[in-house]
This record gives structure tokens, sequence and C-alpha cells, in this order.
């Protein structure tokens, strides 16, 4: 089945064990498009990037990139295919510079990471990249700075230059603004808005605080104890009373 | 220009003006030394390739130098006496046997990682031990005839130490230039990233274990040049070189110089013979003195000799 969906999960489960952490995932997300997966702590969100970006393979179900069935590739394989992650916990190479964090991306992205010769930050090209992706993160001017010498929020926008340096189609970000002061949540948000707007990058991303994801996205999914609870817009979330429910955990009367 | 940038041109070319100068001055006995210097850092420096820049620590290292010695044994034994030709087939027998070796190794970390190279070492040293009709078993293999070298016309023979100590020190200049260049290429770069986080490389697209397997292998590779030149050096292949207790001396060389610094491992090296040399001259117990200096380093070098000089050196210096 032909779709113009760019990101396409069918019936998709995972279980630890006996547990099935979460169950019979069935979504589709077109190109260009902010979404994003809310749901309360411990509802399956990270589990489910997990099963869908390769860090394991899905127990049941499938998922098309495009199309595409990637279903159990490991992770190097669907980052090909154009989509990359961040992580909910900070995942980045904290003893190198900031530079060399977003080098190493480009290198892969540019297959020159069995190159034995010559040094990445003499060729102007590699440079002038790495510049780039930094100044769309507004970290330019830390580029020489080792990474664990920045604040926390800073390396969390460390991670959002690697991810964006590989320029994948798909990028989802788990909890993009976990562990932030108001602050910097507010900077993270402005400048994801800004990045879905001006790519043409189809965005997903997870969060368990509502009133960030009213403000990012245009289609909210809400999983809750594993299952697809409701699908909409912020407006037709906002309104909903199953999801109102889920997350008061108390029967809402209107 | 910062003292960093300094350091880092200064300290090599005069660390190589004085190998050039040094067999001039010093006795025989000395140069010999040097030679074994030269020839183990060579060894170190390729395994901190692994140990420092991927962050596995192999312990069958010992089995790739001893391929290139037997490798060398046995062609001058069979009557080849080209030089360029007895390094290139030791590399290349030692590079086909790593990349197989990491083939099964690189899915493992840490001491799971340490733990096969130390059962594949084990299994080609009980070849090197048991296969009597080739390698002569624990004799080992002796070798009477060097080869020689055609320099500009003149005929060079290597029965003399110092002559011995420039083929050793040219051979070993020359590897070591290659490794500094790999190490700092955009594979050496992505190499480290995944000895800091293999996860997060994965999540770029990066192959880590193939990544691995080439560090392996590249590591390997000079490790049997290393033991090609000890053969030579030593005029004998034994099976001795691919024990495991041979195996930890490039550990051992590692930290005492520093494996966060491309050449603290030339320093280890250097550091465990003249310790070597100077306590043999007062008591046997010469691994009891090995013992105290390595807990010493340990605890008051943390990044080893050259690692902590120079950071200590270099404190407050941008990076
Ligand atoms: N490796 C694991 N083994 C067993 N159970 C796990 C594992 N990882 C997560 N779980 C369980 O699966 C459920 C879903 O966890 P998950 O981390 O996917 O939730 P989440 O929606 O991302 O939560 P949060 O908002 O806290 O990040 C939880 O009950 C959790 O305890
Ligand atoms: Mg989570």
């Amino acid at each position: 089945m032909k779709s113009d969906a760019v990101l396409r999960i069918d019936n998709l489960g995972h279980d630890y064990g006996k547990f099935k952490v979460i169950e019979n995932i069935s979504l589709s997300i077109g190109a260009g498009k902010l979404s994003a997966l809310i749901g309360p702590n411990g509802a399956g969100k990270t589990t489910f990037y997990n099963a869908i970006s390769g860090k394991f393979p899905p127990t049941r179900g499938r998922v098309f990139l495009a199309d595409e069935d990637v279903t159990g590739l490991p992770s190097h394989r669907i980052v090909d295919k154009g989509m990359c992650r961040s992580f909910q916990i900070t995942n980045i190479f904290t003893h190198l510079t900031v530079q060399e964090n977003v080098a190493i991306p480009l290198i892969i992205q540019q297959k020159k990471h069995f190159k034995m010769f010559g040094n990445a930050f003499k060729n102007g090209e590699m440079i002038h990249k790495v510049r780039q992706v930094l100044e769309q993160v507004g970290l330019a001017d830390r580029g020489e700075q080792v990474v664990a010498n920045l604040a926390y929020g800073d390396k969390r926008l460390v991670e959002m230059a690697i991810v964006l340096a590989r320029v994948p189609r798909v990028i989802l970000l788990d909890e993009p603004t976990a562990g932030m002061n108001p602050e910097e949540t507010e900077n993270m948000i402005r400048l994801i808005k800004k990045l879905a707007s001006v790519s043409g990058t189809t965005f997903f991303i997870t969060e368990h605080d509502m009133k960030v994801v009213f403000s990012l996205a245009e289609k909210i999914y809400v999983l809750h104890q594993g299952h697809l609870l409701a699908e909409g817009t912020p407006e037709e979330i906002r309104s909903n009373t199953e999801v109102q429910e889920a997350y008061l955990g108390r029967k809402v009367h209107a | 220009m910062a003292l960093r940038a300094h350091l880092n041109i200064a300290g090599p070319a005069v660390l190589v003006l004085v190998l050039m100068i040094a067999p001039l001055l010093v006795p025989t006995y000395w140069v010999m030394i040097l030679s074994e210097i030269l020839i183990l850092g060579l060894m170190a420096v390729s395994f901190n390739l692994l140990l420092g820049y991927s962050g596995l620590l192999s312990f069958g290292q010992g089995a790739f130098f001893g391929i290139g010695a037997y490798s060398a044994a046995l062609m001058l034994q069979a009557g080849y006496t080209n030089l360029f030709l007895i390094l290139l087939v030791g590399m290349l027998l030692a590079l086909i046997i790593a990349a197989v070796v990491g083939f099964f190794s690189v899915k493992l970390d840490e001491i799971f990682f340490a733990m096969i190279t130390l059962g594949f070492g084990m299994l080609l040293f009980s070849i090197a031990h048991n296969w009597r009709d080739v390698t002569r078993g624990s004799d080992g293999l002796p070798v009477f005839v060097l080869p020689t070298l055609n320099f500009f016309g003149a005929e060079v023979s290597f029965y003399s130490p110092i002559h011995m100590y420039y083929l050793v020190f040219s051979v070993v200049l020359v590897a070591i230039v290659l490794l500094w260049l790999i190490v700092h290429s955009p594979f050496g770069l992505v190499l480290r990233a995944t000895r800091e986080n293999k996860q997060r490389v994965s999540f770029v697209g990066g192959k880590v274990n193939l990544l691995r397997i080439v560090a392996f292998t590249i590591s390997g590779t000079f490790t049997g040049l290393a033991g090609v030149l000890f053969c030579l050096f030593n005029s004998m292949a034994t099976p001795e070189f691919m024990h495991w207790s041979f195996s930890a001396k490039p550990v051992i060389m590692s930290i005492i110089g520093g494996t966060g610094v491309f050449l603290g491992p030339l320093f280890g090296a250097a550091i465990f013979f003249f310790l070597e040399q100077i306590i043999i001259r007062f008591t046997e117990n010469w691994m009891l003195f090995l013992g105290v200096v390595l807990v010493l380093i340990v605890i008051y070098f943390p990044q080893g000799v050259l690692g902590t000089l120079k950071s200590k050196l270099l404190k407050g210096e941008p990076k």
C-alpha cells in the first residue's frame, strides 16, 4: 500500500519478558509535520522509540520509513535510511569538544569514517558544515569547548546538533526538555519550532509535559499504559475526557 | 603560539634527533637496549590504538608479535633474504590473523574482550609451541642469515648492533608516523568516539563493530611488524613471544607511559627497560620492583608518566 506518510507504524507491540509494555500501536506521520507522543511516566514512550529506532527489534508489528520496511534493522541502518534520534538521558561524547561531537556524524554521513589520513578539521568544507550546524542550535561560540564543561541545557543542545548533523528526514526526540529549567525549556521549544518550520524535516517528539506539547505539536498521540488512547489536534486532545482521566487519574465530570 | 602546539612539534623533533645520534654516543650494550625499547615501543603504541583509542584491552597482542617473528624466521630459513619482502609478509600474515581474531572478538567489551583475546592468544601460542615440525616447539627457530639491504648501490648488512639499530629506528619511525596519521584522521576521531559512547556512534549511523575490526587489524599488523623486527634483532623466534605473559608487556608499558598520549606507550617501554637495567644490577628481584613501580605509578601518575607530566605542564592551556 502506497501512502504519503514518511513514518508509518503498523500494529507495533513490545514485551519485556511476559510484560506487554506497548501493544497495538498504529500510526502514520505525514512529511514535514511536527507530531508528539505524550503519555504519563511509564506509559511506554521510550520503549516505543527504542523499538522503532533500532535499539532493539519490536516483538510485534512493522515500521515503515517512506514505505520501506525497516522493522528490526540495527540502529546504524535506520539512521542511513533517514531517521535519527535523541535520548531522554543526554547521549553525547562528553570528553570530546563540541565541534568534534558534530564532526562525527558528519564524517559518517560523508562515509569518511574509514579515511585514515588527513585531519577532519583541516578540511574547509567540514569546518563550514560544523559551524552551520552549531549556528542552528546556537552553540557556534562553544565549538572548541570540551562538552563536559558545558551547562546541562547546552549539553542537550549538543545532542540536538549531533542529530541535525545527519540531516535526517525524520527526527525523533525523546523528551527534549527533560531536566531543563524553565528558561532552557523555553529556548528548546523555540528551537524545535524554528527547525520544524524552516527545514521540512519531520519531527516526532515525546513529552510528558502537556504544556510543552500543546505549544509545539500539530498532531498529538496519547499513549496510556502501552495503548494509543487518542490522537488528534491539540484542541481535540485538550477536550478529550478520556485523556484528562488518564492524566489526572480520576473521572472528569463535565 | 600556545605552549601545547610548541610541545607537540618540538617534543617529537627532539626525540627523533636524540634517537638518531644516541647510538654514536653510548656503548654497544645500550645500543641494543635502545633497539629493544623501540621495537617493544612500537608494539605498545600499536596496542594502544586499542586500549587508548578504542577502549579495548587486548590481552592477546603477543600472538601477532609472534606471527611476525615466525614469519620472518621461516622465510629466512627458506632462503628469502629480501628485507622488504620479509617485513611485508610478516605484516600481511599478522593482518590476516588479526582480522579473523578481531571479527570474533569485537562484539565483546571490557573484561570479556580481554578474555576472548587472551583465549585466541593462548590458542596461537599452543600452535607455535606444539607444531614442532615447523616451529621446533619450545626450542624456537633460530635465524642464521640476516636480510641485506641495497642502499644506493652499497650492500648493507645488519650483523653489527649499530646497523641493526638504524634499521629498527627507520622502520619504527615510519610505522609510528603512520600510526600517528591514523590516530589523527577522521577514522581516528570516530574510533575515539566509539570508545566514549559506542551507542551514540551507532545511532548516528556508524558501524561500531566494523570500526573496531579495522582498528584491531591495524593494531595487529603493526604489532606483527614489531615481531619481524624483534626476530631480526634477536636472531630467533620463540613461542614465548606468544605467551600471555608477553602480551602483558604492552599493557604494562602503556599504563606506565600513559594511554591518553600518543607516545605514552613508547615512553612506557623506555621506562620499563631502563628500570630493568638499573634494578637487575642490584637484585634479581626485578619483578618485585616492577610491581612496586607499577603501584607507585598508578597511584601518583594516574594518566601514566608522560600523560600526567603533560597535563601538569599544560595546566590551564586551551585544548
Ligand atoms: N528494560 C526494561 N525491562 C523491563 N521493563 C522495562 C524496561 N524498560 C522500561 N520498562 C518498563 O516499561 C514501562 C514503560 O517504560 P518507558 O521507559 O518506555 O516509559 P516512558 O513512557 O518513556 O516513561 P517516562 O516518561 O518515565 O520516560 C515502565 O513500566 C517501565 O518500568
Ligand atoms: Mg521515557
